[in-house]
């Protein structure tokens, strides 16, 4: 098991760390963001839900993708778990984050799954496996093809390298705002500019990346 | 009132609060009591420290007053090089580059604080055992090994002057009993004063740049996506985090291990554009590190464990996916 | 105007668009395909990002969903809609700067290759301040100038979060002349 817990240095010495109760925490940014598309869902706008799939695609693809024996059906799955959360939606209270509710639905369609074709969860200790063949094996079963794989390695590349090639200032931003999980008013201080500089910014990186995956994925 | 004293002898005042002899009975509490002689005794003393095949000759002044401490480093062996923390910052001289790097202190008692706080699950993987040494630099001495019960990390072995529980002595032992790692005092005197410009640095940093560094940015459980398939015995993961370094274009993905005492990072960034290179084995003072390449990334493991400990923690690292179950939904980074 | 509603959905993934807002964004991303799309690879980058060589989605997964869903009638709303919630006064005390604390440590004690570019970052009131050069003689056993680096930075990283003995190398490190990075031979390496 691989406990993602908030640190404690081992010297037992207490750092300010933000609280992780999630009954505690504030809502953030996006939690509120993703409450008001769900809204709007419920309202009736279905256009809202496509942008939460496309927000939580690849988590979920994932996340299903580690509890499936078999990684090919990943994306058959987790697509059964957006439409079950879709049309379990009208009951969303908003008691918790979106993603978690959506954790969750994963968690059991794929569990579902494997139990209805009287299929073990994966199982840890058993299926470790040292060699470097089988790994790549289980990688093509998920994409399905050698091309899908190679795909997603050719974007992976991209990304890095359009990274590698933005201005400093915008790869800053980018990196400050997608890896560090800063917010924009934490940037701001951090690059000691205004709050609409350092959305200007990520939203300019971002483009430049879109330039570059266009191409390989028309 | 400061008594004269031998080159390599200890000094000591009469302590405001003398320490009763039979004090500490078990290893815990000698371990306990030198953690707190380190942070709250005034002291000027002269150590070696040696590592690997380096060694260096430094002063260390610190000082304890009002429940505050501060305190200097200095470098004897010609860098000219000094440390100086005061009650909010750390200074860090480099006259060979003639820059002042200032940053945050976060509050360790003494930089020479070599052990964490022992924790009960300790004794799961090290023996302790603390018993009478012969006498160092003329002072009687209890001995304290914290010796480790399987080969995957290293021992300590810590030499306490009876009386006031600082370390004379402690070494940093591997499996077949060698030290790896060694701080020694030639020269130590405990004082009840310590005069502030004891505390001043040496080097006069006229026309220094002088370069301050952010604070520590707090880990975050940021999402990693690679992990050991096994992990050495004992180790647990406690953090993830990715982090951003000068000069890597990409961020680095950072996991942190640890049995409670010693610590074990893995670091996976991006491989360079040319071919694969072979897998390197490294030293860095009594730390090992081991770089080897994985689909294209360069995986480091670097910690104060054996050669072997750091390549098994490299070389088993894998993307998670390939991995099995996780265990329950993972704290998403704190998004805004 | 095309790049003003971009930015904005740029600013909705990072839950900073304002709520009267997303209602027109939402309808306008709904008419076109290529703001969806643009939108799908503004969360990818972030992915690739934060796990880079992990599972992606395919490129027409989305739509797939969309058109399963298709088929429906629509969400039955059967519990009253989620409350708005008021935006919280909380902060967060600030977590880093552009140049984490360790990364300039890292970069003040890192070995630059000879003829190298001076390593440059940021001082925190603004003007990037420049490091003069200095190179380290390369003995026959220490790894390649640029390794060192590598090793140094990780090193100071780790000593950051390591336990007081890890920062205790860290510190003697630093204030040796020499960083003290020695490359192991192979065999030695075997030992159990």
């Amino acid at each position: 098991m691989m406990p993602m817990a908030n640190f404690p240095p081992p010297d037992g010495s207490t750092e300010p760390h933000e609280p992780r109760d999630e009954a505690g925490r504030p809502p953030s940014g996006v939690e509120q963001s993703d409450l008001e598309l769900v809204r709007r869902v419920q309202k009736g706008e279905r256009g809202a839900f496509d942008l939460l799939v496309l927000r939580y695609q690849h988590k979920v693809i994932k996340l299903v993708a580690r509890l499936l024996r078999d990684p090919a059906e990943a994306e058959d799955v987790a697509q059964e778990a957006f439409v079950k959360a879709y049309r379990a939606l009208g009951s969303f209270r908003g008691d918790s984050a979106f993603y978690t509710w959506l954790y969750r639905i994963a968690v059991n369609t794929a569990r579902n799954t494997m139990a209805s074709r009287h299929r073990r969860p994966l199982d840890y200790e058993a299926d470790l496996s040292e060699s470097e063949q089988s790994v790549v094996e289980s990688r093509m079963r998920h994409g399905d093809t050698p091309e899908a794989v190679a795909l997603t390695d050719e974007i992976h590349r991209t990304v890095n390298d359009a990274i590698g090639a933005l201005p400093e200032d915008l790869r800053t931003a980018i990196l400050l705002r997608e890896v560090e999980g800063l917010s924009y008013e934490e940037i701001a201080e951090a690059m000691d500019c205004p709050v609409g500089t350092v959305r200007s910014r990520i939203f300019r990186a971002r483009e430049a990346i879109d330039r570059n995956l266009k191409p390989l994925l028309d | 009132m400061r008594r004269g004293l031998a080159a390599a002898a200890l000094s000591l005042v009469a302590l405001a609060a003398p320490q009763a002899h039979a004090g500490a009975r078990n290893a815990t509490e000698w371990l306990e009591r030198m953690t707190e002689a380190l942070a709250t005794l005034s002291y000027d003393g002269l150590f070696t420290h040696t590592a690997g095949q380096q060694s260096e000759t430094m002063r260390i002044v610190h000082r304890f007053e009002d429940g505050r401490s501060m305190e200097r480093l200095v470098s004897l062996d010609g860098s000219g090089r000094e440390i100086v923390r005061t009650a909010e910052e750390v200074h860090f001289y480099m006259p060979d580059r003639r820059v002042v790097l200032v940053e945050q202190r976060n509050d360790e008692g003494s930089l020479l604080r070599a052990l964490p706080a022992p924790d009960s699950k300790l004794d799961e993987l090290y023996t302790l055992d603390v018993r009478k040494g012969s006498k160092l630099l003329g002072r009687d001495v209890k001995v304290v090994d914290i010796l480790p019960r399987d080969v995957y990390r290293y021992g300590y072995r810590l030499w306490l002057d009876e009386e006031t529980a600082m370390p004379l002595r402690s070494e940093v032992v591997n499996g077949e009993g060698k030290a790896v790692e060694v701080m020694h005092f030639t020269r130590l005197e405990i004082r009840d004063r310590i005069a502030a410009r004891e505390l001043e640095p040496a080097v006069d940093a006229t026309g220094y740049q002088w370069v301050r560094a952010g604070k520590r940015s707090e880990p975050s459980s940021a999402n990693v996506g690679w992990r050991p398939r096994k992990v050495p015995p004992g180790f647990k993961l406690v953090a993830t985090r990715v982090q951003v370094l000068p000069g890597v274009p990409m961020p680095v993905q950072h996991l942190i291990f640890s049995d409670g005492f010693a610590s074990v990072s893995v670091f996976i960034e991006p491989g360079p554009s040319k071919g694969p290179s072979p897998p390197e084995s490294t030293t860095v003072g009594s730390a090992n590190a081991f770089s080897t390449q994985i689909r294209g990334y360069v995986v480091t493991a670097i910690g104060e464990v054996p050669a072997a400990t750091v390549r098994d923690f490299a070389t088993s690292v894998a993307p998670v996916e390939e991995l099995a179950v996780p265990a329950k939904p993972a704290p998403e980074r704190p998004d805004r | 105007m095309t790049d003003q509603i971009r930015e904005q959905m740029s600013a909705l993934i990072d839950g900073q668009l304002p709520r009267d807002e997303v209602g027109l964004l939402v309808r306008r991303m709904a008419r076109d395909a290529e703001l969806k799309r643009a939108f799908g690879n503004y969360v990818l980058a972030g992915e690739s990002l934060r796990a880079p060589g992990s599972v992606l989605a395919s490129p027409g997964f989305a739509a797939r969903v969309s058109a399963a869903i298709g088929e429906d009638d629509g969400v039955e709303v059967v519990a009253p809609t989620v409350p708005a919630r008021a935006t919280a006064r909380w902060r967060r005390p600030l977590a880093a700067t552009a140049v984490a604390a360790s990364a300039a440590l890292a970069a003040v004690l890192l070995v630059q290759p000879d003829g190298g570019e001076p390593q440059q970052f940021a001082e925190r009131s603004g003007a990037p301040v420049t490091l003069p050069v200095v190179s380290l003689p390369v003995g026959g056993s220490s790894p390649t100038p640029g390794e060192n680096q590598r090793l140094a930075g990780y090193m100071v990283v780790h000593g950051q979060y390591a336990t007081p003995i890890g920062r205790r190398t860290v510190w003697t490190n630093a204030l040796a002349t020499d960083p003290g990075i020695t490359r192991v031979s192979p065999e030695s390496a075997e030992a159990p």
